[in-house]
């Protein structure tokens, strides 16, 4: 039990991406307004990027980019950038999918005069 | 040229659905024209792509030029060439029926075209990704244009539209989710690579969460029972020229990509902790089956009750690729091209009724009745493919997952086919008692049915009936992609 305490206070990062995707989670179950489900649905995404990036940094590390003199790279004085990389990406299909629900948002407002799901229900 | 065919089907659509807004802006008439030409050149594409898979086997692609685990690789197989021509086919039997709607919907034109063609490009991704993280990508992209297309009819949809979008993009989180455990174990995202490197570390916690997270990902996307709850409500409200492309594709492709991972990445004979990892699949085809068509059985709406079937359907195509063997592998994804045009068959009947006749309910289904010979020969067409009767595809993918059952000595899933055939039975049966009802007393509006939907009613049951003539070599050749996927 404690070496399982020690190992999760080692890494208060992966604590926090728990701890955000969870309550994410919950949001996005509980709360009857919409804009407020999307927020929920962005800190589930975001929890997902904040671990990527979390595991892609070590102690020491540098940016990765190899000087143009170099011969040797040692692999550990830079950090992995494919994380990075695919973080970018993952914030580009969060962009896209956050654009698209605001316009239903929008659309429902329009329409029901409401955000609240159980009062657009009921007009439906 | 050939080495190219897999970038080729992906561009076609791609560089048609980027155009067309330009284009249409400036020649209203060419949208329809360009859209369907697009999907004819992409068929014809898919089918030149499937002579060549089948002759030289598989071809790969690496983008720019970078290598394999360094790049991003698309991998055209058998199986990839088989659902890609099935794609471009539903999707054009699609387009000639929903493009030829009502005046009204004629403002609208130019984006239902871009949506539909983008989200064409994104399944043709997801089909040939060999990289776990482009799949997510594509399954993005594809997923968005489905949202739009929901949400854009308007009303009712907005809400099933938004139901949608949450529980779809929780999925892609699970799934980036899983794929970043994935890549922590063994780092990398190239799915050969990956099959390398993870056999030794299948004890490990973290892949095993990993691909939970992946599957579960992908099980919304698919909507397997217990996760199907946005889809009856978003095809049952979708507009009826956006349903039967939904309905016929997206789901089917989101499997196929699972079945690509599973067996390119973990392989067939996997344990983890004791438990063969395919019972437990096969477990939950078997539930999906018979939950989905026990709902089925209940609804009055003709549209929910075909969500319903298809929901039924994804549980037996899980089933026949999880059972163990190459007969059922061939047989549940025989079963996945069948249900591709059964769907859309029967999406694009329910549209008609609705735009033609108004009819919506089971209860007024008795409306059509001696008025529209050509729906009512197409809807016989449908129900026996979908009960699973010899002259059509759907009897034969039935047998093979039955005799993939037997031969895995696997009881349950040859009762789970047997008993899902009675339930599709029993409400096509409820549909044809509506049907043959008495007659109300409405004023024949006197339409006309459009050329437009003869031709993908037409379409649609030749197809049907023509994948049950050439099932034997179709069958065949699945089975021998089965075998090269270490079946």
């Amino acid at each position: 039990m404690s070496d399982l305490l020690e190992a999760l206070l080692y890494r208060p990062n992966f604590i926090a991406f728990v701890i955000l995707f969870l309550w994410g989670f919950y949001i996005m179950v509980i709360h009857p307004n919409l804009v407020k489900k999307l927020i929920g649905l962005y800190i589930v995404q975001t929890s997902v990027i904040l671990f990527l990036v979390a595991f892609s940094a070590k102690t020491g590390a540098t940016v990765p980019i190899v000087p143009a003199e170099a011969t040797v790279v040692e692999a550990s004085n830079f950090t992995n950038p494919l994380p990075h990389v695919l973080t970018l990406t993952a914030i580009v299909v969060q962009v896209a999918t956050l654009g698209v629900s605001l316009a239903l948002v929008l659309a429902i407002y329009r329409k029901y005069g409401s955000l609240d799901v159980d009062e657009v229900r009921k007009k439906i | 040229m050939i080495a190219n065919f897999p970038i080729l089907l992906f561009l076609v659509p791609f560089v048609s659905a980027v155009s067309l807004p330009m284009l249409g802006a400036r020649y209203p008439w060419i949208c329809r024209p360009l859209a369907l030409g697009a999907v004819s050149v992409s068929i014809a594409v898919a089918v030149a792509n499937l002579v060549t898979v089948s002759h030289l086997g598989a071809i790969r692609y690496a983008f720019g030029g970078w290598a394999a685990p360094l790049g991003i690789e698309w991998v055209d197989d058998g199986l990839a060439a088989v659902v890609i021509l099935t794609v471009g086919v539903v999707t054009w039997i699609s387009l000639v029926f929903g493009g030829s709607g009502p005046p009204e919907a004629r403002g609208r034109v130019i984006p239902y075209y871009t949506l539909i063609l983008l989200l064409v490009s994104g399944l043709t991704g997801l089909v040939f990704a060999a990289d776990l993280f482009n799949v997510f990508v594509f399954l993005e992209v594809a997923a968005l244009t489905g949202y739009a297309l929901v949400g854009a009819s308007g009303g009712r949809a907005l809400l099933s539209a938004f139901r949608y979008l949450v529980l779809g993009s929780f999925g892609a989180s699970l799934y980036l989710l899983g794929v970043s455990y994935l890549y922590v174990a063994t780092g990398t995202l190239n799915m050969a690579d990956l099959a390398q490197r993870l056999p030794e570390l299948m004890s490990s916690t973290a892949v095993v969460s990993g691909l939970i997270f992946v599957f579960l990902g992908l099980a919304i996307k698919m909507a397997l029972v217990p996760l199907h709850g946005w889809l009856p409500d978003a095809y049952a409200h979708a507009s009826e020229s956006v349903s039967p492309i939904l309905a016929s594709t997206v789901t089917k492709v989101a499997l196929v990509a699972w079945v690509r991972i599973f067996y390119s990445v973990v392989g067939p004979g996997i344990d983890v902790g004791h438990v063969p990892v395919l019972v437990l699949l096969d477990e939950l085809g078997v539930a999906a089956a018979l939950i989905g068509g026990t709902l089925a059985l209940r609804q009055t709406e003709l549209k929910r009750m075909f969500a319903y079937g298809g929901i039924s359907h994804i549980g037996l195509i899980l089933l026949g690729v999880s059972l163990g063997n190459a007969t059922g592998f061939a047989g549940g994804v025989f079963y996945l091209l069948n249900d591709a045009v059964m769907q859309a068959a029967l999406f694009i009947l329910a549209g008609a009724a609705v735009r033609h006749y108004g009819v919506r309910t089971l209860q007024d289904l008795s409306a059509i009745q001696g008025r529209a010979p050509w729906m009512t020969a197409g809807l016989m067409i449908a129900a026996v493919s979908m009960i699973g009767l010899p002259p059509t595809g759907g009897f034969f993918g039935k047998w093979n997952i039955i005799l993939g059952a037997l031969q895995a000595e696997n009881y349950l899933g040859v009762f789970a086919v047997v008993a899902s055939t009675l339930l599709t039975l029993a409400y096509f049966v409820k549909i044809f008692a509506s049907f043959l009802g008495d007659r109300p007393a409405v004023d024949s509006r006197g339409l006309e049915i459009p050329l437009s939907l003869k031709v993908s009613l037409a379409a649609a049951s030749a197809a049907m009936i023509g994948l049950g003539i050439w099932s034997d070599p179709i069958v065949s050749f699945l089975f021998e992609a089965a075998l090269l996927k270490g079946l």
